[in-house]
This record gives structure tokens, C-alpha cells and sequence, in this order.
């Protein structure tokens, strides 16, 4: 069911959306998401997570078994919301007997954009998408990473405020992909909202302002790219000699001591003088000192190791 | 505006269908045997003129010469070109326009627009038609314009039969589609419309077989219970009765065309006025498969608008 909830300012605001396909599969447990307007949110989470099903959910493609939440201000669904939101499918399939220009002609008719306005940005789209040399070729003579980019600029049509793209840069090269990271930051810059689901951590994590880990149906770590590695960070120390003479005492305050490095979890400065303090005592020589923080893909190895993935709380304000 | 974007899409949809072209390429050829026939007097003539033979019977100065024209071109060439090799052509065409609609990948973009599903199925449903009516346009107008303007025959009730063959197709494209949003297999939409198609025409004939045969006649529950079940179905068969009937509107044709009386038993005379009778009650025929039609195309709305994508 999806009610009417409270008008708040975020562009995405889910609260509990369930969905179960039959009676036992729980593709989605109550999950709670809050995405700012003007920011870039990235979505991730191991294959089967639910990521997908969430993105169709909220784009209708998908009938949640249970939801409440906003997208733009209204409920989900809410038709004059959704002509104000762009969307790129994952692995979407395009009518091959089009051309890219009457394919963003007959998406954006669809989107009840303009006649008027359909035609400019076609053509803009697709320079900014780099296919305007292909803009009069049949869709079923692109390649994949050529059928990408027309994706994204189909999504782009109506001018959204809000864009939700699922695996972008799928089937891009290298260079496809530097070219999508600089159009979302440039939809960001012009404040749009950016909802981002991509199996491509590195990728969010260049351009993401907050990010959601999705584990097993339900969000295990929501916040932004500082909250989530502000936890996580760590202190290596590097050291000469032998490791032997201070192991006992390493060990003795609970840190790990690798060969040579001893890694202090957290941030522990104290226990990372000490260990500074113990080295010097053994007469050891201290070669460097490295904060560390964490990847996202160290973020999500770590909450895959932890089986107990709880729901997170919905933040109260934007 | 998205109604209007699904025809022009299923437009070209259409004209990307190798199918598209054969019926074009078979609607031309019949067309020019058609101009291949003249008529002076009593004479006939076939192949421009190549050939000759006298006939009073297809004289286009007479009445009944002009009612065999008519029927000539209604029962046998729209009823077997459109009615028949037409329809199953098309329905072959067009099976694959809502499986490939909601392909996995390829209704997602389209269900993210604004638009309810309910509503979107619906203009689907009938953008898709446009290819029948472009190929029912061109039989029917190019056939109805040899009629008049080398023959001489004005019969301008037979471009109706374009809306009866819309008609005809509607009645079993609603199985197909039925059939494809619940399997989304075109293969599958075929198979099961062609046999629909085929109970249809059973359905609606097992009463003549009682009349036939009298003595069945006699069981009279079952004869009841035979013609009750003959109203369901819709009248696919009535095509070319409504075509021939509306083809005479409006002229001095009123003659019912047998242009091969003398091979006509009664018995099959019989079934034929009968036939005849019944297309001329047309609110029956129309009315009875619309609601069928409406019927199946709410199921299949209905089942288009819960499933997951």
C-alpha cells in the first residue's frame, strides 16, 4: 500500500517499503531511505540485495507490498512527480526499428514533455551524450555502450529534477564512464537530485554526497561518505627491527601487529601514542604513521560480515 | 500527445515488419488483376483486354451485374484476402507487439512515465491496430476505386468494410493479447488466437448443424443449450456478410449475389439467407462480439495493470 505521508523537503523519503514476491521471498524487509534535494545519492549493496526492486518501486515499475514515502514532495507514484523525474533502467531494452532521435522523441511524448521543447533537447542531449552522429541510425546497429549513453539522455528528456539511474556506466569503457561521473556532477551543480544504484563502489564514491548499503532487504548503513568512514578509520604505524620484543604488549592492549605494522583500529590517538611510546621503549625504529580510511568496499565487505544487519533510523531533517 | 506517440510508434513498428510489405505487395497485386478486367456489354475481358468471353451475368449495367461485381470482390476476393489470409497475417504481425511491449527492460522506462497503467494498456491496445487500418485502407480503397472508375460500379458502403475488418481483428486481437500479458510469448499469442479463432467459427455453427440435421433437432436442451452458447463467441464469420450487406447501401444494388446459383443446393441456400438475416442484425453481431471483445480486453487490462515488471 502506498499512503499519503507527510509533505517533507526531501527529494526521496522512503519509509518502510516492503516487498515479498509470493509468501516467502522478502526481496525488501522495511526499508527507510532519505535522499536531499540537490545532493547525489548512491544506492549499493551485493547482488540480491533488493537494490533494484527498490529502484522500481520507486518508479512504479515494480508494486511495493508495503510503502509510505515521498518522492519530490508527494506520494509515490504521483503522475505530475513522476513527469518531473528521469529514469534509466538496468539492462533496458530500446525498440530497434528507432533511431536515437525518435527514440527521445517517443520517450519524452510519453513523459508529456513539449513538442516544442522535445526537439532542442534531443539534440542537445544527444551532443551532450556524444551521439549526435547517430542521432538518424537505427537503435539495433548501436553497441552497448552506445545504447548507455542514449539511455541516460532519454532520462534527461524532460528536464527532471530528479534523476534515478540504475548501473549507468554498465557497458561503458573507462572513458564512457569519466564522461557520466562529469554529466551527474554537472546535473548536481544545476541542482538536480541524483539517485545513483551502481555496483561500481570506486564510481560512487568519486561522486556520491551520501550513500545507502543495502544488505539482505534492508539498509544497513546510511549517511554520508564521512559518517560511514569517520567509524571506520585506522592508524598503521610502520616500524624496523625486531617485533618480537614488543609483541607481548601489542597484544596485551588489544591491537593487531602485523609484520612490522602495527594497526590501531578506530580513532584511538591515545592508543596510538602508546604504541609510538612502546616502540621507542624497545629501542625500535618508527617509519611512518598512516591514518587509513576505509574504502566503500571495505565499508561493505565489513557489514557482509556482520550477519546482523538492523534498520536504520530516518534522519529528521534534511 | 502519448496516445498519439504510441501510434506513431506501433506506425513504425508496423512498417518495420517484413509481414507489412507482403500484404501491401499482395493488396497491389490483386488490385492490378483487378484493372487487368474490363467489361463492355456482355463482354469480359481479362488481362487488358487479352482476353475476352461474353457474360451477362457481371454486365456493370444491370442490376445483378453489378450485384455479382460486388459480391465477386466482397466474397471472394476481401473476404479471402483480408477476411482470411489477411487476418492471419496479421494477427502473426501484430502478436509480437505487446510481448516485445513488456520485454523486461523495455516497459520499465515506459511505466516510469506519467501515465496509469490502465490508460497505457488501452492506447496501447489500440495504437496497435493502426496496422490493420492501414492495410484495410488500402485494400478496401484501392479495390473500391478499380470498382468505380474502370468498371463502373459505385458502391461506396463497401469502404465500410474497412471498419468491419477493424472489427473482425479486434475480436480476436483481444485473445492475443490476453494471451501475451500473461505468457509474454508471441508464439503463444498465435497459436491460441488462430484456435480461438477456429472454437469461435465452431461455436457459432454448431446450431446450423442442428438444423442440418433435424432429428438432432430433437434433443432439445442441447439445441437450446448450442445456440445460447452461439451468442458468446464473436461473430468472426459475419464479416463478409456485413461487408456484402453495407456494400449495397445506398445504390440500386439490392440483390443478394450468387453469382453461382446453379451450385447452390437449398440446404446451403438456406444457411446462406440465414447467414444473411442474421449479419443483417447488425446490433446483434457487432453488439454480441463487442462485448466479448470488452470483456477479455478488461482481463487482460486488469492483469497488464497488477503484474510486476
Amino acid at each position: 500500500m502506498v499512503g499519503i505521508t507527510e509533505m517533507t523537503n526531501w527529494a526521496v523519503d522512503l519509509i518502510d517499503v516492503h516487498k515479498t514476491y509470493g509468501k516467502t521471498i522478502h526481496a525488501l524487509r522495511g526499508v527507510n531511505i532519505q535522499v536531499g534535494r540537490g545532493e547525489i545519492f548512491g544506492l549499493l549493496g551485493p547482488n540480491g540485495a533488493g537494490k533494484t526492486t527498490l529502484v522500481k518501486i520507486m518508479m512504479t515499475v515494480v508494486r511495493p507490498t508495503h510503502a509510505l514515502g515521498t518522492l519530490l514532495g508527494r506520494p509515490m507514484g504521483h503522475r505530475g512527480k513522476l513527469a518531473r523525474t528521469g529514469y534509466l533502467p538496468e539492462d533496458h531494452r530500446f525498440p530497434g526499428y528507432l533511431t536515437g532521435a525518435q527514440l527521445l522523441d517517443y520517450y519524452a511524448a510519453l513523459g508529456k514533455v513539449p513538442r516544442s521543447r522535445r526537439k532542442a533537447n534531443a539534440a542537445r542531449l544527444l551532443d551532450r551524450v556524444g551521439m549526435s552522429e547517430w542521432a538518424t541510425t537505427r537503435i539495433d546497429k548501436y553497441s552497448k555502450g552506445m545504447l548507455q549513453r542514449l539511455g541516460i539522455a532519454q532520462a534527461l528528456m524532460n528536464d527532471p529534477e530528479l534523476i534515478v539511474l540504475d548501473e549507468p556506466t554498465d557497458g561503458l569503457d573507462p572513458v564512457g564512464r569519466r564522461d557520466v561521473r562529469e554529466l551527474l556532477l554537472e546535473l548536481k551543480s544545476a541542482g538536480k537530485t541524483v539517485f545513483l544504484n551502481s555496483h561500481l563502489l570506486s564510481e560512487l564514491e568519486m561522486i556520491c554526497d551520501r550513500v545507502a548499503i543495502l544488505v539482505d532487504g534492508l539498509v544497513a548503513r546510511q549517511g554520508t561518505l564521512n559518517e560511514l568512514t569517520e567509524e571506520t578509520v585506522e592508524y598503521r604505524i610502520a616500524f624496523s627491527g625486531d617485533a618480537g620484543v614488543i609483541q607481548e604488549k601489542v597484544e596485551a592492549l588489544g591491537v593487531s601487529l602485523g609484520a612490522n605494522v602495527i594497526t590501531v583500529s578506530g580513532h584511538d590517538t591515545g592508543k596510538v601514542n602508546a604504541m609510538i611510546d612502546l616502540l621507542r621503549a624497545a629501542g625500535l625504529s618508527i617509519e611512518s604513521v598512516q591514518p587509513h580510511r576505509f574504502s566503500l568496499e571495505d565499508i561493505l565487505v565489513q557489514v557482509l560480515a556482520d550477519q546482523s544487519a538492523t534498520p536504520v533510523a530516518r534522519p529528521m531533517h534534511p | 500527445m502519448q496516445f498519439w506517440a504510441l501510434i506513431v510508434d506501433s506506425l513504425r513498428e508496423s512498417l518495420d515488419r517484413k509481414i507489412f510489405w507482403i500484404l501491401v505487395g499482395l493488396t497491389l497485386l490483386i488490385t492490378l488483376s483487378m484493372l487487368g478486367v474490363g467489361f463492355d456489354g456482355e463482354e469480359v475481358t481479362l488481362f487488358f483486354g487479352m482476353w475476352s468471353t461474353e457474360s451477362d451475368r457481371f454486365n456493370p449495367l444491370s442490376d445483378i451485374g453489378r450485384a455479382n461485381l460486388v459480391g465477386f470482390v466482397v466474397y471472394l476476393l476481401a473476404n479471402t484476402m483480408m477476411g482470411w489470409i489477411g487476418v492471419t497475417l496479421m494477427i502473426i504481425a501484430t502478436a509480437g507487439a505487446f510481448p516485445a511491449f513488456t520485454e523486461r527492460g523495455a516497459l520499465d522506462v515506459v511505466l516510469a512515465k506519467p501515465i496509469n497503467r490502465a490508460r497505457l494498456f488501452l492506447y496501447k491496445y489500440f495504437a496497435t491496430m493502426v496496422f490493420v487500418v492501414l492495410q484495410g485502407t488500402l485494400f478496401f480503397v484501392l479495390t473500391f476505386l478499380v470498382m468505380w472508375l474502370r468498371w463502373g460500379v459505385w458502391a461506396p458502403g463497401y469502404l465500410l468494410s474497412i471498419v468491419f475488418l477493424v472489427l473482425l481483428f479486434s475480436y480476436l486481437y483481444c485473445v492475443s493479447v490476453l494471451v501475451a500479458v500473461k505468457t509474454r510469448s508471441a508464439v503463444a499469442a498465435i497459436l491460441l488466437t488462430l484456435l480461438a479463432w477456429v472454437l469461435f467459427a465452431l461455436i457459432h455453427q454448431a446450431p446450423n448443424v442442428f438444423e442440418t440435421f433435424p432429428e438432432l433437432k430433437k434433443r432439445r436442451t442441447v439445441y437450446a443449450a448450442a445456440r445460447v452458447l452461439s451468442w458468446i463467441p464473436p461473430k468472426t464469420g459475419d464479416f463478409v456478410y456485413l461487408a456484402a450487406s453495407w456494400s449495397q447501401a445506398g445504390t440500386s444494388i439490392d440483390s443478394f449475389p450468387y453469382f453461382d446459383l446453379d451450385a447452390v443446393t437449398d440446404l446451403e441456400r438456406a444457411r446462406q439467407v440465414e447467414e444473411q438475416e442474421l449479419a443483417k442484425n447488425q446490433f446483434y453481431s457487432i453488439g454480441s462480439s463487442l462485448l466479448f471483445e470488452i470483456v477479455v480486453v478488461l482481463l487482460a487490462m486488469w492483469t497488464f495493470a497488477r503484474k510486476d515488471y
